[in-house]
């Protein structure tokens, strides 16, 4: 009768535990899907205002940079993956936008540029919010007895999505007399260094690279972004 | 948008959380969102109209000082009450780690949540420890908020996750405005502390350390001293002497706390470490006092390396004493040096930062408002 008891008790106890962990899978793929919807739409924000300033300002290169990642972002936006293609599109988008070319608007189309300036943060918090879910699911993923049971079911593993979103300096003397960040960050220097940029790069890798503290900011509202505007 | 807000720590017993909280909710209201706070409380009448009593507080040590923390079936009942009956767009906890009420509506609330990290600590056993049992209330949350980049920092080192940084703001009209205390008037030669007065870590002893070096050079000088503690004992360190020099006020008032800044000269906060962030040295610069602080990393950042108020040595009471002197006797360099402060402070106005907070939430917050979990209901 003892027996029979105890067993009972193992027996729910595991199932309960089970259950959790199931619903807690759940809950990070929910997490996964709204951050990586957003993280879409950031990036064709991005594209359209940055397409905007081009026309506007007759930037061929940037014309360019736009068409490319415009056409890379159909697929994931009609549920594809964000794939190295997307990244690599998004990835001479940014690089096109840090262009002198593209700093010099400041006179000709100042809020296009701030538009520009302020859709380029929000990507980059977007991924950064975007890779944090991502982390959080392989991290639970990784777990034997999520692998051995097949807890996470036939969903597939969430990739991280990682392009070189370093935001643009524009018309600042190196940023130390500006406090319009207001952030403590130490100049310029830790924005270039999360530039990551380049092919041949393994998930675990990335997992690595995330851990080491690569920093991203917040400069998502107006009120903060008089720092790129002279 | 609707917003709830988790407040780990009493409402009416003072702290840099709590004030960040109800700064951050009035900002909030004042941007036109619609705010609900819920926090312990030791005393109803203390709560502000978008408060919600989670409960009476235990008070426990953590994290080296006095913290009030609440878990509970009550409280617990109270926390689920509160995200039934609003449909939050976003939960916003602070300080989740403290297990109180932000790691209780992390741990029943599902959907959209941000949280904000105070703490700074390089080495908290607590935390490292809790890691593994904290991981299922932390994966919940879709974006984290670091007021600093210490407070960053502690976050990167035990719990391995990044947070975006946004500072503490500080309410600018409040201290730019308020007029100095009717009693003590200042002398010309008053310097103000104000702080927790029995608490090592905010270094009210290096400021008396300073002061017979001080009067050697300005015979007037004195020191007024805000902040709750046992003001008997903090007098007999002072030489005897010296004791009518420091005038004690006790525990001030919200309300009287701008008023203090603008009572005296200069504002010194001598702290020894442990400082997450600077928020008191913003307030006295949006109040218009020059700062004289000690030289850790966190008032560094926030004094511009020095150019928005001055630093001294850490625990150093003759290098205190003569950068103190050094002001005192220079109108024309405190004028400089307030105005310097006034304009690094204008970045830390709360309109602005709750602006920046309210573009996270529009990151994260979705089509789905915040419910309760489907294992806590």
């Amino acid at each position: 009768m003892t027996l029979v008891v105890v067993t009972v008790v193992i027996v729910v106890a595991i199932a309960t535990y089970l259950t959790w962990l199931a619903s807690r899978l759940d809950r990070l793929a929910v997490r996964v899907d709204d951050a990586r919807t957003g993280l879409i739409s950031q990036l064709a924000l991005r594209v359209e205002v940055a397409g905007e300033l081009a026309r506007r300002c007759e930037l061929t290169e940037l014309g360019e940079a736009v068409e490319r990642a415009r056409a890379a972002q159909v697929g994931p936006a009609g549920g594809g993956p964000l794939d190295s293609d997307t990244e690599t599109a998004e990835n001479s988008l940014s690089r096109a936008l840090r262009s002198p070319g593209v700093t010099a608007t400041a006179d000709r189309a100042p809020d296009a540029l701030h538009a520009v300036d302020v859709a380029a943060a929000r990507v980059a918090l977007a991924r950064q919010l975007h890779n944090d879910a991502v982390r959080d699911v392989r991290a639970l993923r990784a777990r034997r007895i999520v692998r051995v049971l097949r807890l996470s079911g036939r969903r597939p593993l969430p990739t991280y999505f990682e392009i070189d979103d370093a935001l643009p300096m524009r018309g600042d003397t190196g940023g130390r007399n500006d406090h319009a960040g207001a952030d403590g960050r130490d100049g310029d220097g830790r924005r270039a260094s999360t530039t990551r940029d380049g092919p041949a790069r393994d998930g675990i890798a990335r997992d690595s690279g995330r851990r080491d503290g690569s920093t991203y900011d917040s400069d998502v509202s107006d009120g903060n972004m008089s720092k790129f505007t002279p | 948008m609707k917003i709830g807000l988790a407040c780990p720590y009493t409402w009416d017993v003072p702290g840099g959380v709590q004030v960040h909280v109800r700064d951050l909710a009035e900002a909030l209201v004042a941007l036109g969102h619609e705010v609900s706070v819920i926090t312990p409380v030791g005393d109803d009448s203390a709560l502000p109209p978008y408060g919600v009593d989670a409960g009476h507080a235990v008070p426990v040590p953590y994290n080296g000082s006095v913290a009030r923390l609440l878990m509970g079936p009550v409280s617990a009942a109270r926390v689920r009450r509160w995200l039934r009956e609003h449909d939050f767009d976003v939960l916003h906890v602070h300080e989740p780690t403290a297990p109180s009420v932000s790691l209780l509506a992390c741990m029943l609330a599902d959907g959209p949540i941000v949280a904000t990290f105070h703490t700074s600590n390089p080495r908290s056993k607590i935390l490292t420890a809790a890691h593994g049992a904290l991981q299922p209330s932390m994966e919940k949350v879709r974006a984290r908020i670091a007021v600093s980049e210490a407070a960053r920092r502690t976050l990167v080192e035990h719990l391995g996750v990044d947070a975006i940084l946004i500072p503490n703001g500080v309410s600018i009209p409040t201290f730019e405005r308020a007029a100095p205390l009717p009693e003590p008037v200042s002398n010309g030669s008053t310097v103000v502390f104000l702080g927790r007065i029995d608490e090592p870590r905010k270094g009210l002893d290096v400021l008396l350390a300073a002061l017979p070096a001080l009067m050697e050079r300005r015979a007037d000088a004195r020191l007024l001293v805000a902040g709750p503690g046992d003001g008997e004992a903090v007098l007999e360190r002072v030489e005897p002497g010296l004791r009518d020099r420091v005038h004690l006020l006790g525990l001030v008032s919200d309300a009287d706390k701008p008023r203090v800044f603008r009572s005296g000269e200069v504002y010194c906060a001598p702290n020894t470490g442990q400082e997450s962030f600077g928020i008191v040295l913003l307030e006295a610069m949006a109040a218009g006092v020059p700062v004289v602080a000690s030289d850790i990393d966190a008032f560094r950042r926030v004094l511009d390396d020095g150019q928005a108020g001055r630093l001294f040595p850490v625990g150093d009471a003759t290098a205190l004493a003569h950068t103190l002197a050094d002001l005192l006797a220079d109108p024309a360099r405190r004028g400089r040096l307030a105005e310097r402060g006034r304009a690094v402070v204008a970045a830390y106005d709360w309109t602005v930062i709750a602006k920046r907070i309210v573009g996270v939430y529009e990151m994260v917050a979705g089509d789905r408002p915040v419910s309760l979990a489907a294992n806590s209901a």
